[in-house]
């Protein structure tokens, strides 16, 4: 089991280093496509770039690799609320997600104060509070707030979705 | 011009009573977020970016000078009281200020931090204001080849230099220029990386970047590793300093200050290097080297001095050449460009009120930072005790807001959630976030200098190193990356030596 | 039978601690010590750290007292988890230390020892700071 585990984990890296050789191949193709007309102005054209970039991710991807399957390691980031030593919880982690791509889909059309409200209720459920009453005012309130407050303050209109003519 | 008048001037604009407000809000909310786990001055700032749309760029930027200071008071703290250090700068601070506080010297701690903070961030802001004039008359007179090699330098060494693997900082800063590449060339008007998304044609909003990068992925990154077991804060009282102390401390300060400023000031500069050097400097220079490692204050006092004189030191290269070597500096610039606000050399001419009087804020929030971190310092512990659901969910929510006001386009969220969980992978396996933003932001400007620099030569890849700078720089980038094979060479002619830095130190990773 | 002590850092989860190791010592029960943490926060003063914990355990293997010392940190306030406790060990008696407060102070906060009161199902002893 264990031996299995630590296996993953080194693969699970490799993934980093073919994320790095997808994104170097797709930089590559796309500038492919490009045209570059003749210009004096432009020596250099709009492909050299990313030719280079796109090359640089594939020479990471492939040292990477390489790194990984001699046993190096990156090291995950610390921090003052980090602690390394438990794997990531995906428990709080994919609800979180989840809200926040219900506000994604919500805040359109319902608007920002209520896709606002679910995405702070259900991120501070995610975490762990158990306040259900006291989150859900805290949720309206603070979307409610914010709709105001770029509204009048910063002059930007929050769509109000389905409470259009209420707020 | 006069630096003086131009000083004074910057007084009387950061002085006004609106701006004077910003200030003060920033200087709290630096510090609190400083304070506060999971929270950094890079993540604020770029979660305040909508403000720039309100706001004039005066105002906003005092109130980011506030945050960028408040935040190294702030992270003194929870370094001395939890020994916990949210960056790697207060790593050093925090290995004999929490055994300062373990021993009932917290206030003492505090007191030296809070005060060395204030004499070295005092006199590197008043550095900055010598130096960046002279850098600028200096950076105006090159041309574009100098300033492309300068560019690639800045971007090369933060790459190679910071962080604790040189393959993991290229990657992440490839990642990073890929990003930049999205939209359309400036050129050509060609549509690169867009996929045929017509959303995507503008370019990748450096905001939704930031907050995505700095925000999303930082928080879900803790969400996912909360510590589990409860920390005790050491209690403390008002922080205050006896005689012996103020003896003990100032020569430290400015040693301190003496290294973080250049330190700060250099292209991959940052604040770990200079903080460690002060450390070591103290403890060889002590009279008291028994005491260090048992909570010595010369062991405060220098390193959070260095910390701080770099935090204006790294403001030079930002201001004068539009070279952001530090993440809240990143972001920072971020919002110069947001508000079509070209940084450059060309900064302190056409900008020159705003940024005198960002200078000016400076020396004023460095001040206030002193009177509200004194006598607060027990008050400010206390934000440790906020219930972290609303903590993290407090900036998911305002990361979201922030996104979504750009544009006013779901769309924009869907890139927030993907670049934020690009975060989240960096974070988890060690790429540093760093190059990458310095990717997205120098990377169209490097793009735009080459081919500035290639026009000019018709093309001859010698228009390169046409100017005797811009080869001086191609040899310091040569040397730096070839830095560790020649490191490797040395290492393997000579017996293997102790090695000199603590293992605990994180400091040791510079000599790869 | 077990006596359930729920213990605080602080001059009243001291004297809470002391009074329940002589009940303990009296009645020759185990004793279990509850300190919890509903874990929110990176820091919670109320939870003992490790060398408290240790002398703790010391004081009571010295006086030879039969017990367990628990430290559940699940999101779940103090009240709760020592009331959990009791039941699920069949407590005989529960020992909680208390603050002096006013009437106000009272209002504004609500407390764990009143709900400890309340919904305790065996007696509960309320010690007070020496």
């Amino acid at each position: 089991m264990t031996s299995l585990t630590t296996g993953l984990k080194g693969r699970a890296e490799l993934g980093v280093s073919l994320l790095l050789g997808a994104a170097g191949v797709l930089v590559f193709l796309d500038a492919n496509g490009l045209v570059t007309p003749y210009s004096k102005s432009d020596p250099v054209g709009p492909k050299t770039v990313p030719f280079i970039v796109a090359g640089m991710l594939v020479v990471c991807a492939v040292l990477l690799a390489i790194n990984v399957l001699r046993g190096g390691k990156g090291e995950a980031e610390g921090g003052e609320d980090v602690d390394l030593e438990h794997p990531a919880d995906w428990k709080t982690i994919l609800p979180l997600a989840g809200a926040f791509i219900l506000n994604i889909l919500l805040v359109d059309w319902a608007g920002w104060v209520i896709s606002g409200t679910v995405l702070f209720w259900g991120s501070v459920l995610a975490l762990g509070s158990r306040h259900y009453v006291r989150d859900g005012f805290i949720s309206v309130a603070l979307s409610l707030l914010t709709f105001y407050g770029f509204y009048l303050g910063l002059g930007i209109a929050l769509p109000a979705g389905l409470l259009e003519g209420i707020l | 011009m006069d630096v003086w008048s131009s000083l004074m001037d910057g007084f009387a604009t950061a002085l006004t009573p609106m701006n004077f407000m910003y200030a003060v809000i920033g200087v709290i909310l630096g510090t609190a977020v400083g304070v506060l786990p999971g929270l950094g001055p890079a993540m604020t700032v770029a979660l305040l970016l909508p403000v720039t749309y309100a706001l004039e760029p005066t105002s906003a930027f005092i109130m980011f000078a506030g945050i960028y200071y408040g935040g190294m008071y702030g992270g003194s703290t929870t370094s001395i009281l939890l020994n916990t250090p949210g960056e790697s700068s207060s790593v050093v601070t925090a290995i004999e200020g929490n055994k300062m506080a373990k021993a009932g010297r917290a206030a003492q701690a505090l007191a030296t931090a809070a005060i060395g903070s204030f004499v070295a961030g005092t006199i590197g802001t008043a550095l900055l204001a010598v130096c960046a004039p002279i850098v600028v008359k200096f950076a105006v007179s090159l041309g574009a080849p100098s300033y492309f090699a300068i560019m690639v330098l800045a971007l090369l060494a933060v790459t190679a230099v910071l962080g604790s693997s040189r393959l993991r900082g290229f990657a992440s800063l490839g990642l990073g220029l890929a990003i930049g590449l999205v939209g359309m060339d400036s050129v050509t008007g060609q549509r690169r990386l867009t996929f045929g998304q017509p959303l995507l044609a503008d370019g990748l909003d450096i905001v939704v970047v930031a907050v995505a990068i700095f925000a999303v992925g930082e928080a879900l990154w803790v969400a996912a590793h909360l510590r589990r077991t409860p920390l005790h804060a050491i209690p403390v009282g008002q922080p205050w300093m006896g005689r012996s102390d103020w003896k003990r401390s100032w020569k430290p300060w400015l040693r301190g200050t003496a290294f973080g400023f250049p330190f700060g000031a250099l292209p991959a500069g940052g604040a770990e290097i200079p903080t460690f050097l002060s450390y070591v400097t103290e403890k060889r220079l002590s009279k008291h080297p028994e005491e260090f490692g048992k909570g010595a204050i010369e062991g405060v006092a220098g390193p959070e001095a260095a910390n701080n004189a770099a935090a204006a030191g790294t403001l030079t290269p930002m201001l004068a050449l539009g070279l952001p070597t530090n993440a809240t500096a990143a972001v920072m610039l971020a919002a110069f460009t947001s508000y079509g606000i070209q940084p450059g050399p060309q900064l302190f001419t056409s900008q020159g009120p705003l940024v005198w009087a960002l200078i000016a804020s400076l020396f004023i929030g460095n001040f206030l930072l002193l009177i509200i971190n004194l006598p607060l310092a027990p008050m400010w512990a206390k934000l440790l005790q906020l219930p972290r659901p609303y903590l993290y969910a407090g900036i998911l929510f305002f990361a979201t807001l922030g996104a979504y006001s750009v544009n006013l386009q779901a769309f924009d969220l869907v890139i927030l959630l993907v670049l934020g969980a690009l975060g989240f992978m960096m974070r988890r396996f060690g790429l540093p976030v760093l190059p990458l933003i310095l990717g997205v932001i120098l990377g169209p400007r490097i793009e735009g200098q080459l081919r500035k620099t290639l026009q000019l030569s018709a093309g001859d890849p010698a228009g390169l190193w046409s100017e005797p700078i811009a080869v001086g720089i191609y040899v310091i980038i040569g040397l730096i990356l070839l830095w560790p094979f020649a490191y490797k060479l040395i290492r393997r002619n000579r017996p293997k030596n102790s090695p000199l830095l603590p293992a605990n130190s994180g400091a040791a990773d510079y000599s790869d | 039978m077990t006596i359930v002590v729920g213990y605080v850092p602080t001059p009243e989860g001291e004297a809470a601690l002391t009074q329940a190791i002589a009940e303990a010592r009296r009645s020759s029960t185990t004793l279990l010590v509850i300190n919890s943490s509903r874990g929110d926060a990176l820091v919670d003063n109320r939870y003992a750290q490790e060398q408290e914990i240790q002398s703790i355990e010391d004081r009571l293997a010295t006086q030879g007292i039969d017990h367990v010392i628990k430290q559940p940190v699940r999101g779940h306030d103090a009240a709760a988890e020592v009331l959990d406790a009791a039941e699920e060990h069949n407590a005989e008696l529960i020992v909680i230390g208390l603050r002096r407060r006013t009437p106000v102070g009272k209002l504004i906060m609500g407390s764990v020892s009143q709900r400890i009161l309340l919904e305790a199902d065996c007696p509960v002893l309320a010690v007070k700071a020496g």
